[in-house]
């Protein structure tokens, strides 16, 4: 056998020495040191005797490799109990005794400070709870309420535009606003009918969009976007008169107005947390839309007592708003219908109980909401 | 060459980083961005220790933990301030100038001195947990002083229509070098903003022949619109390029730790090849990725579904493939689209970039490093956290 491969091990070991580039950590100084492993009262050590200084003794237990070095023809030593010192071993034959002798070469220092790191995690959970669950909503809803009139329609104008390119297959040619004139003066009656119960806090303008999702929606400012696929879903026009009347108490309640305004605070702390991440836009987008759903499901349930409401008051029966939402179970099941719009709403079956028990006690005597020629009329509006 | 001057070596390899990027950029994706924190640590210990002055490493000490917590303590103050201002400031946009843009341009403008401030920030931390020969490095305090004066030589050089902008990098750089220090010696930045000019003049050429062609535009000459366009955008490229490398040299040149001095010697067209080169190879890596990744879908679908009904309509997240199926195959698209261009930018962009950098600096004067003495450890609790949490000069 070749004596460079045999390792010797415990006190019979042969003295071996050999030279090392030490750094002290005191001076900027590369010193040429002698190395040698001797056995010592505490167990091994590796002696480092600098030219003409006294000599210094490393516990091998106590040597750690400094990591992910790009120069593996060097090893890059350190002590655990001084932090600035270093030993750059290049010879391969030490190099190899002082592998196969130091146990501990790999062992990561304890972390430091892991109370400081728990309470200072909690202070930033805290602070973008607060922030995102407390603070954002509270100032949202105040200061919707002293948005003037035109600074919320061209917030709801923009917010327009950019629904009908998103919905829209091409970009550049933005989903078709439905305009035939009977149609348009059926839905104005409707409109006038379930308006004549409210007050307003700025006028309404209803679009019918020519799209196949079943689902309606307020934007700010008072606009109200129904789309074809909820006319031709409804199968009476009380039906689409109930949805209206649920979107009206989105208006009322300036619900879409509150929600761009808060989002416009979340994105930004929420971009801090995950900005840097790779993929951060999705996770980003993620969390946004499930924060949102939180605030929605409390809008839709103010949404849905005031339509009860009104349609009472209207003499439409509320219960004309279960059976929009038992349509939409019917066709896309309680959990996943219209993935992006419900799921951000309280469960359908509550609420439908709730429009029959708000049928139940309606006192006024119902009226159909439209008549039959008008509901007709309505439904070829994208005619 | 004097017989202390010390030559720069450079040990990185690119296999060795492609796979130390690989696998903590794949760790920092499944731990939803927890394990950034080790990532950069890890990636700046290998990028320092690849950078040998004299053939001793640069040692790179930073601690992930601390930089978890620099981050959290950043979190903690910006959420408030970036929560409640984003808000305002939409509400104020809509309110008085019926638009979001408004807000979007306040909310950056409120961000700029923090951004600053942060990258300053950064800096000091890094050059706090910087060592050579055992010694650390450090930056003094100084970061609002530094935030104030960049914002000041901004302003003058967007007013001077980017005539002075030698003279912001020369002052922004003298600012930062002059509160550097090595172990017990300080860095002092000497020269004058005067010297930048030369470096400057390619690039302020190409700008003018696009100023040119923005004329033409306006006469409705197309021609001379794309010709104008196309020399003025090469030129202006290849002029920052330039500019970057010419006043990197000057500046060193210029540098001096005591009675030690330096010698930068990068050079222009180099690190021009390196970037087409360094992108262009980005590229084609990434393309082989996709198609790996299309040829180990195929082969599972058809598998999985059989080989007769196979169909590359499939692969159009068509009705037939199962929801699922195509949303993990969306996911690792997207993941490896992400981790991929991060991972082959430093390996065929970053690495080749440090290289040539690190071995064209030479030391001059090294017998000046035996009176330069250790300087005590800067714990500096917030470490890079700002700069993390805005994502700015944080990146390795």
């Amino acid at each position: 056998m070749n004596p460079s491969t045999i390792i010797h091990v415990g006190a019979v070991a042969r003295a071996f020495s050999s030279y090392a580039d030490f750094l002290d950590g005191e001076f900027a100084t590369v010193q040429c040191v002698e190395v040698a492993i001797e056995e010592h009262a505490d167990g091994p050590v590796l002696r480092l005797v600098p030219p003409e200084r006294p000599s210094t003794q490393w516990l091998l237990t106590e040597i750690r490799l400094v990591p992910d070095q790009a120069d593996r023809s060097v090893l890059v030593l350190a002590l655990k109990s001084d932090p600035v010192s270093r030993l750059m071993v290049s010879d391969a034959e030490t190099q190899r005794l002082l592998l196969a002798r130091c146990p501990n070469l790999k062992k990561r220092p304890p972390a430091k400070g892991k109370g400081r790191l728990l309470i200072w995690s909690v202070a930033a959970i805290a602070s973008v709870a607060l922030i995102i669950g407390v603070l954002i909503p509270v100032m949202a809803d105040q200061l919707a309420e002293y948005l003037p009139l035109e600074g919320e329609t061209a917030l709801g104008d923009t917010t327009f535009e950019q629904v009908r390119a998103a919905l829209s297959e091409n970009e550049l040619d933005p989903v078709r606003i439905c305009e035939n004139p009977r149609g348009m003066i059926a839905l104005g009656r409707m409109q006038a009918r379930l308006e004549e119960q409210t007050d307003l806090p700025y006028p309404i303008s209803v679009h019918v969009l020519d799209h196949d999702l079943v689902n309606a929606f307020a934007l700010p400012g008072g606009h109200i976007v129904i789309f074809r696929g909820l006319i031709e879903a409804a199968e009476s026009a009380d039906e689409v008169a109930a949805v209206f009347a649920h979107e009206i108490g989105h208006v009322v309640n300036r619900d879409p107005t509150r929600g761009a305004l808060r989002s416009a605070g979340s994105i930004g702390v929420l971009g801090l947390v995950f900005g840097d991440f790779a993929g951060g836009a999705a996770v980003l987008f993620m969390v946004e839309r499930l924060i949102d759903a939180t605030y929605n499901r409390e809008a839709e349930a103010g949404a849905d007592v005031f339509a009860h409401r009104t349609l009472a008051e209207a003499g439409i029966p509320p219960s004309a708003l279960g059976t929009m939402f038992e349509r939409l179970r019917a066709k896309y099941g309680d959990a996943e219908g219209i993935v992006a719009h419900f799921l951000s709403h309280p469960s359908l079956g509550d609420r439908i109980a709730a429009a029959n028990r708000a049928a139940d006690s309606m006192t006024t005597s119902a009226r159909p909401s439209l008549m039959e020629e008008d509901w007709q009329a309505l439904r070829q509006i994208c005619r | 060459m004097a017989l202390s001057d010390l030559q720069t070596d450079y040990a990185g390899s690119k296999g060795r980083l492609f796979r130390l990027a690989t696998w903590t950029s794949l760790l920092t994706v499944v731990t939803l961005g927890f394990y950034r924190f080790w990532m950069k640590t890890r990636l700046r210990r290998y990028y320092w220790s690849a950078i040998r002055p004299g053939g001793q490493p640069l040692e790179y000490v930073g601690q992930p933990l601390e930089k978890l917590l620099g981050f959290l303590i950043a979190v903690a103050f910006l959420a408030f301030y970036i929560g409640i201002v984003n808000l305002i400031l939409m509400f104020l946009s809509f309110s008085l100038f019926q638009g979001n843009f408004v807000a979007y341009v306040l909310s950056f403008i409120g961000v700029i001195p923090i951004l600053f401030f942060a990258r300053y920030r950064a800096r000091r931390y890094i050059l706090a947990r910087t060592r050579w020969r055992g010694l650390r490095f450090g930056l003094e305090q100084g970061a609002w002083g530094y935030s104030w004066r960049a914002i000041v030589h901004w302003l003058i050089t967007i007013c001077s229509v980017g005539l002075l902008w030698p003279r912001m990098t020369f002052w922004l750089e003298k600012y930062r070098t002059d509160r550097t220090f090595f172990g017990t010696e300080s860095f002092e930045q000497g020269g004058n903003w005067k010297m930048l000019y030369r470096p400057y003049l390619p690039f302020l050429t190409g700008m003018i022949i696009i100023a040119m062609a923005a004329v033409f535009a306006f006469q409705e000459n197309i021609t001379a619109v794309l010709v104008a366009a196309g020399f003025g955008i090469t030129i202006s490229s290849y002029g920052l390029a330039h500019y970057n490398v010419h006043s990197f040299r000057k500046l060193t040149n210029t540098k001096s730790l005591g009675s030690i001095g330096f010698v930068a010697r990068p050079r222009p067209w180099r690190v021009v090849r390196i970037y087409c080169f360094g992108y262009a190879l980005v590229c084609l890596g990434l393309m082989l990725l996709m198609g790996i990744i299309f040829g180990v879908a195929i082969a599972l679908i058809t598998s999985t579904f059989g080989l007769g009904d196979f169909d590359i309509e499939l692969l159009n997240f068509g009705p037939d493939l199962p929801f699922w199926a195509s949303t993990v195959l969306a996911a690792v698209l997207y993941f490896s689209i992400f981790l991929g261009w991060g991972v082959l930018r430093q390996v065929f962009v970053t690495l080749p970039l440090a290289r040539h950098y690190s071995e064209t600096l030479e030391i001059t004067g090294a017998s000046g490093f035996a009176s330069i003495g250790q300087r005590a450890r800067d714990e500096f609790t917030e470490a890079e956290g700002f700069a993390e949490a805005l994502d700015v000069g944080a990146a390795i």
